[in-house]
């Protein structure tokens, strides 16, 4: 994930060296070429037949194959080559271990492994906030990532190098990238203690419904709009969300996702990064729901308006809500008016 | 400045305040640790061989040798049909590998090995199937005590591995044998 939010594969390529992702959903959508849609499933929109024809165009798999295993397989044989040819590794890390100067890298399928193990040169990148004080630590969170991304005992391998192999040599690239920025508010802060597992992205339902590209940042989800807001050009990822909470309440290291996000938009909001919608008409609202008069007129009106004038008129007052919805049906009275009758 | 420089100059001002390290006090369940194992392990699609030791160990790896297999054994007590190569890349059609555990977790099926125990670092990973030898008394409860256990010294590599290789990157769907072993067994000595 961090090679993709600094872009180092492009910068690579345009020295003429050549990347080749290794995780078998980063290599899907490497060859694809397109964007990850999941931090831990990254290939996570296409389907199996869609996979089949890009490894039947790209690594000479049989035409219309698409069973998992046969795929995986193939591209098992396609990347030992790889592994074995490479002239160097990189990896990710999932923490750094600050009192013994190890970095522990989780993965399921090996590749991290494979790669880190067979070149004499092997690289390990991390943004600051990875590091952890000490095994202990390491230790508490290896028990919490797997659980709660794919739901495992465990991530199949947990590495941890502390020094390269013999004749090899090992670096340690550690980024900061606006981190420290966070680290200057307190509850922007708060997202830095994600261990990327994903669950927030699997229980959020504007993720569910819309997919990881919508995002149009790295990192979808929840923990995408709380570390990717800022960057936002558009000023909208903050309000792909619906504040239900079910993030906050599914996190393992207990980041106040929906927290981070309400205070996106207040940061946004005081920046007058507002889009322009929000910025003029939204205080009208606020002033308008605000007053009871002015709000039990206005619904009033609605209601006429709804009952007499004809749909041609009011469609355009729904936009884009509109286009794929019929108009409510008006009630003949307001809430207030129907408690009144039945309980006074 | 250096970029160094530069982050830790930016660390020394964050809103953050210091919290010192909490206890990390969480019971263990020590009922019939071998069994969790077990079940652990097979749920990781391992299988744990309880009988037979070395001896059994052994017995199955010379059937395998007369089938053409490649062995390589890191453990002492038990051979196989070839040596430690010089090059790592050299292990790419090794079949079969032998290595030590040092110390299995009930909870997860994890098993620490480290470069001590695995010749080449990259022999759990590049063999296509993965044998490990564990003594039983080595088998713990949780992550929280194996942690304490494992020993890295500066220069050290180990990992923790819980079953082979695997991926549901297609589609979801669970596939065993992605870029590690296809397969772990686990003997008790």
């Amino acid at each position: 994930m961090l090679t993709e939010e600094c872009h180092m594969n492009p910068y690579l390529e345009s020295f003429g060296i050549e990347v080749i992702d290794t995780d078998l959903g980063e290599r899907i959508i490497q060859l694809a070429g397109q964007p990850p849609s999941h931090i831990v499933v990254p290939a996570i929109h296409l389907k199996k037949e869609e996979v089949g024809d890009l490894f039947h165009e790209k690594i000479g798999t049989e035409a219309g194959a698409s069973d998992p295993t046969y795929l995986t397989r193939a591209a098992r044989v396609h990347l030992r080559e790889q592994f074995l040819s490479a002239d160097a590794a990189m990896t990710g890390v999932n923490m750094a271990i600050a009192d013994k100067g190890a970095v522990v890298v989780c993965t399921n399928e090996g590749n991290a492994d494979m790669g880190a193990n067979l070149p004499k040169l092997q690289l390990h990148s991390m943004g600051i906030d990875k590091v952890v004080p000490n095994i202990d630590a390491a230790g508490l969170l290896l028990r919490m990532l797997a659980r709660n991304a794919t739901g495992q005992l465990s991530t199949t391998y947990s590495s941890f190098y502390r020094g390269p192999k013999e004749d090899g040599e090992m670096h340690i690239i550690i980024v900061d990238n606006g981190r420290t920025k966070m680290m200057q508010d307190k509850i922007l802060a708060e997202s830095l203690k994600c261990i990327r597992c994903g669950g927030c992205l699997n229980t959020c339902p504007v993720y569910r419904r819309s997919g990881g590209h919508s995002y149009n940042y790295t990192i979808p989800g929840p923990i995408g709009i709380a570390v990717g807001a800022q960057r936002d050009d558009t000023n909208s990822l903050a309000w792909a969300c619906t504040l239900c909470c079910s993030c906050s309440f599914v996190c393992p290291t207990k980041v106040p996702l929906a927290k981070i996000i309400a205070h996106h938009r207040r940061i946004k909001a005081e920046n007058h990064q507002l889009p322009y919608g929000k910025e003029k008409y939204m205080p009208l609202v606020g002033k308008l729901m605000g007053n009871e008069t002015l709000f039990n007129c206005s619904m009033s009106i609605a209601r006429t308006s709804l009952k007499y004038l004809p749909n041609s008129l009011l469609k355009p007052f729904a936009g884009a809500w509109g286009k794929y919805r019929e108009l409510p049906v008006a009630p003949n009275s307001s809430f207030e008016t129907w408690y009144k009758k039945h309980r006074s | 400045m250096s970029s160094k420089q530069a982050i830790l100059q930016a660390l020394s001002t964050t809103a953050l305040s210091d919290n010192a390290m909490p206890v990390i006090n969480i019971p263990a369940r020590l009922d019939d640790l071998l069994s969790q194992f077990e079940t652990s392990l097979n749920t990781v699609t391992a299988t744990l061989h309880r009988d037979g030791g070395l001896t059994g160990l052994q017995a199955e790896i010379d059937k395998l040798s007369s089938e053409g297999k490649q062995i390589i054994s890191l453990v002492d007590g038990v051979t196989g049909n070839r040596e430690v190569p010089a090059d790592p890349h050299e292990l790419h059609d090794i079949d079969y590998a032998i290595i030590k555990g040092h110390v299995g977790v009930a909870e997860n099926g994890c098993i620490w090995v480290n470069n001590e125990s695995v010749g080449h670092r990259v022999t759990p990973f590049i063999c296509e199937n993965l044998l490990i030898v564990l003594a039983a008394e080595d088998v713990c409860a949780n992550m929280h005590i194996a942690v304490q256990k494992v020993e890295i010294a500066s220069g050290q590599f180990g990992t923790f591995i819980s079953g082979p290789s695997k991926t549901a990157d297609i589609e979801q769907s669970l596939v065993v044998g992605a870029h590690g072993a296809c397969s772990l067994n686990v003997y008790l000595v």
